[in-house]
């Protein structure tokens, strides 16, 4: 059975005027109310994932941090030790009197030490350290007291090598030599 | 069968005309479907707001534990920086060449008719040691003497020291003779080269043969 609705031209009217009616209820709704609140609530839950998240993984990096801090206990001490090797101020001022004092307590007179010259380290670990190259003139001294001084020298001092020594037997005296030693050291930059 | 006549149905029509008014109907339906929409949405608004808190909740945490977070990350970036700034300083220490135990031998090596006058000693750039030892020798072969010397200093710092060389740079017999122990000897100057190669220069041992897998059965 088919029911035929014969509509006037007014009601056909008011039926759009109704459809017009509920499209902009639908839009006025999902624009302004339903869609920024909707906005909102996914940007505050992604916020709150990103938190948990960061305090999630804080805990593991307190956790890993504390766990270092036991494991870096000895490179600590020793790095303490070695950077404690380089006073305060310029090594030109200190370097050449301990050096002075150093051969002295070793029964070798009159040493010099001269700076040549200062580089940084090619190493990204070592940017805050420097490379000074020494010359230390030891202008005389017995061989065997020498090899004792250079022995320690070379236990006292751990960041300092010798690259070059030259030893020539004085022509007046041959029991006596003239020494000259080529020393870079590491030093903390200041 | 009695007779209905309809005298008022133009009133009638209109009434009902007037009850199925489409905007009518439609704005009950627009009503009913806002009200439906308002539910909904205060809803979602209440949602939101248990979200708000728990945001609240969570970001009071982080706040709490931020300024932790930071001052581990920045020491662990300082312990990190101190262990390999130690391990590179200890490859240096550990890398470098004692010239002490060499003098030590050199000492032991030279006989009481050979004299030293000179020695130039210097590290390489790729760990290698290179000595230039100037000195006289004397005896009735003073060239035998020089040899002696490098004979001894070659065996000595092979001890040691791997892929030692000890060669003559330089040996002249000199005109001039000496008086050891009452008697007169000839004498010799000579220059020698000695290259050797440090523990740390060493090359790497090559490794072995493969050993045989055994199969399983």
């Amino acid at each position: 059975m088919k029911i035929q609705v014969k509509l006037s031209k007014d009601q056909i009217k008011k039926l759009m005027l109704s459809a017009m009616g509920f499209v902009v209820l639908v839009y006025v709704y999902f624009s302004f109310f339903l869609g920024p609140l909707n906005t909102s609530r996914d940007t505050m839950l992604a916020q709150i994932d990103e938190l948990q998240n960061k305090v999630a993984s804080s805990k593991s990096e307190l956790t890993k941090t504390s766990n270092l801090e036991k494991q870096a206990d000895a490179s600590t001490k020793r790095f303490a030790a070695l950077k404690a090797l380089s006073p305060e101020g310029a090594p030109i001022a200190w370097f050449p009197p301990r050096m002075k004092a150093f051969f002295a307590n070793q029964e070798i007179d009159k040493t010099t030490a001269r700076l040549e010259t200062s580089v940084a380290f090619k190493e990204t670990d070592l940017a805050n350290w420097m490379r000074y190259n020494w010359l230390l003139e030891l202008p005389q001294a017995d061989f065997s007291t020498l090899g004792k001084a250079v022995a320690s020298l070379e236990n006292s001092e751990p960041l300092l090598s010798i690259m070059r020594i030259s030893i020539k037997a004085l022509p007046e005296d041959p029991q006596f030599q003239q020494i000259t030693l080529s020393a870079s050291t590491a030093m903390v930059k200041r | 069968m009695a007779l209905h006549l309809n005298l008022l149905h133009e009133e009638i029509l209109q009434q009902r005309q007037r009850q199925r008014d489409p905007l009518k109907i439609g704005v009950m339906v627009l009503g009913a479907l806002g009200a439906l929409m308002l539910v909904y949405y205060l809803w979602n608004a209440y949602k939101v707001l248990e979200i708000r808190n728990r945001l609240g909740q969570v970001q009071h945490d982080w706040a709490k534990v931020e300024p932790k977070v930071t001052a581990a990350q920045k020491r662990s970036a300082e312990l990190n920086s101190i262990i390999s700034t130690t391990k590179v300083l200890d490859g240096m220490i550990d890398g470098r060449f004692f010239w002490a135990p060499f003098l030590e031998k050199l000492s032991r090596c030279v006989a009481l008719n050979a004299q030293l006058t000179s020695i130039d000693g210097s590290v390489l750039d790729d760990g290698r040691i290179s000595i230039v030892i100037e000195g006289l020798a004397a005896g009735r072969e003073p060239r035998a003497a020089a040899e002696e010397l490098r004979q001894l200093l070659l065996e000595q710092l092979g001890q040691s020291y791997a892929e030692v060389k000890v060669e003559f740079k330089s040996l002249e017999d000199l005109d001039t003779i000496v008086n050891i122990g009452g008697s007169n000897m000839a004498m010799a100057r000579f220059g020698l080269n000695v290259t050797f190669a440090t523990a740390a220069a060493k090359p790497s041992p090559t490794p072995g043969p493969r050993t045989k897998v055994r199969e399983p059965k």
